[in-house]
């Protein structure tokens, strides 16, 4: 049976050492060079026209675009939109990249912990710096609820930061998690179409039984493949959200 | 110029009854096909809108799963880093993985809140208190 889990494998393409630090570009790198490659050169291309009347790649990008900018609008209000630069990058960096990770041999950055950790601490940073430069110690609200009697209060409040550092934990081994299982049980569903078909006689014939769940799977894991990039966007909004209003 | 296909037009104010009858018979004709396209488009709209919904379900229930693991883990780890700290092994542990559960808990119902605002600003009513269904009629 083939390996299901050899697909995640990060192979060193170009090694290199930059003082002491191993920065070698392996296929993740280049996946996600190609990501980035692609997403700009997609929205460049289809806004290229800026026709009223819009092409059909142009009105694919508007659609996105009014997509990201009605999340934002929804959660964080009108200010909200000084992120939506960040937000929308966020939201086309992991949709492409799990886009391009559903193409048969393609390497799925978004399965690597070490990446999605990557953005939901970028995220979480983010989220410390702006409510601290926005509301100064005023931030500290979001650690005490409103109408908490004060001798519960010390509770409350431990509850409550655990709460605020589970967050980049929940965020990165969602995403991470869901993409990685997707492909895993894709992986093995084919395999058993090469193991029943090898076995001979009546095991061949329900070969086509794991196909059919290959293809359901697979519809599956396009529908989760944009599902998590729209979540991970809209919980970096609502977590923007909190930096900007703290006691809510 | 008098329209062939129209008929004799009437006279002055007046019209036969038959006319009439004509009349009401092609309203009437009319009057179901604005229906039957308004019916299919109503049904249309209604599938586009629960396919959204379900797909928004999902949304959410993928991240009410992780959001308990990843608070009991946060917890854990806080608890063991103090205990390994203090040595205090294994109490702190303890009580920060209760803790930790209470955190996921709450982040879930935290999300739940957000999910029943969001229908009741799109519905207008409220889900989880008395909304009609079948064992009310």
């Amino acid at each position: 049976m083939p390996d299901p889990i050899y697909q995640f494998e990060v192979k060193r393409l170009i090694p290199l050492d930059v003082f002491g630090i191993d920065a070698t570009f392996t296929n993740s790198a280049l996946f996600m060079v190609a990501g980035v490659l692609l997403s700009f050169g997609l929205l460049m291309y289809a806004s290229r026209g800026r026709s009223l009347v819009p092409s059909r790649l142009q009105s694919v990008a508007e659609s996105i675009y009014e997509f990201v900018a009605g999340m934002v609008r929804d959660s964080m209000g009108e200010q909200g939109m000084k992120f939506f630069p960040l937000i929308f990058t966020f939201f086309m960096f992991i949709l492409t990249l799990n886009m391009l990770g559903m193409v048969p041999g393609f390497f799925t950055v978004t399965s690597q912990l070490w990446v999605t950790a990557a953005l939901a601490l970028m995220v979480f940073v983010i989220v410390i710096v702006v409510g601290f430069a926005k509301n100064g110690l005023g931030f500290l609200r979001l650690f005490v609820p409103e109408g908490v009697p004060i001798y519960v209060l010390p509770l409350v409040s431990l509850i409550e930061v655990i709460s605020f550092f589970s967050r980049p934990l929940s965020h990165s081994l969602r995403l991470f998690a869901n993409m990685l299982a997707g492909h895993i049980t894709l992986k093995v569903f084919a395999g058993f179409i090469i193991m029943l078909l090898g076995a001979g006689g009546a095991a061949s014939a329900i070969a086509p039984l794991p196909l059919l769940a290959v293809l359901g799977i697979t519809a599956l894991e396009f529908l989760v493949a944009f599902l998590q990039a729209y979540v991970f966007t809209m919980l970096t909004c609502m977590y923007l959200n909190d930096a900007l209003h703290p006691g809510h | 110029m008098p329209d062939p296909d129209r008929g004799a037009p009437p006279e002055k104010g007046h019209l036969s009854p038959d006319d009439i009858a004509e009349f009401k018979r092609r309203a009437s004709e009319l009057g179901t096909q604005i229906d039957s396209v308004q019916a299919e488009k109503q049904a249309e709209i209604e599938e586009q809108q629960d396919r959204a919904n379900r797909s928004r379900g999902m949304a959410y229930g993928l991240r009410m799963s992780t959001e308990l693991v990843a608070a009991i883990l946060v917890g854990g780890f806080i608890g063991y880093m103090l205990d390994t700290w203090l040595g205090t092994l294994p109490w702190l542990s303890l009580v920060f993985i209760m803790l930790g559960f209470s955190a996921g808990v709450l982040n879930i119902l935290r999300t739940f809140k957000r999910m029943q605002s969001e229908i009741e600003a799109e519905k207008g009513f409220h889900v989880g208190k008395s909304v009609s269904d079948d064992d009310d009629r």
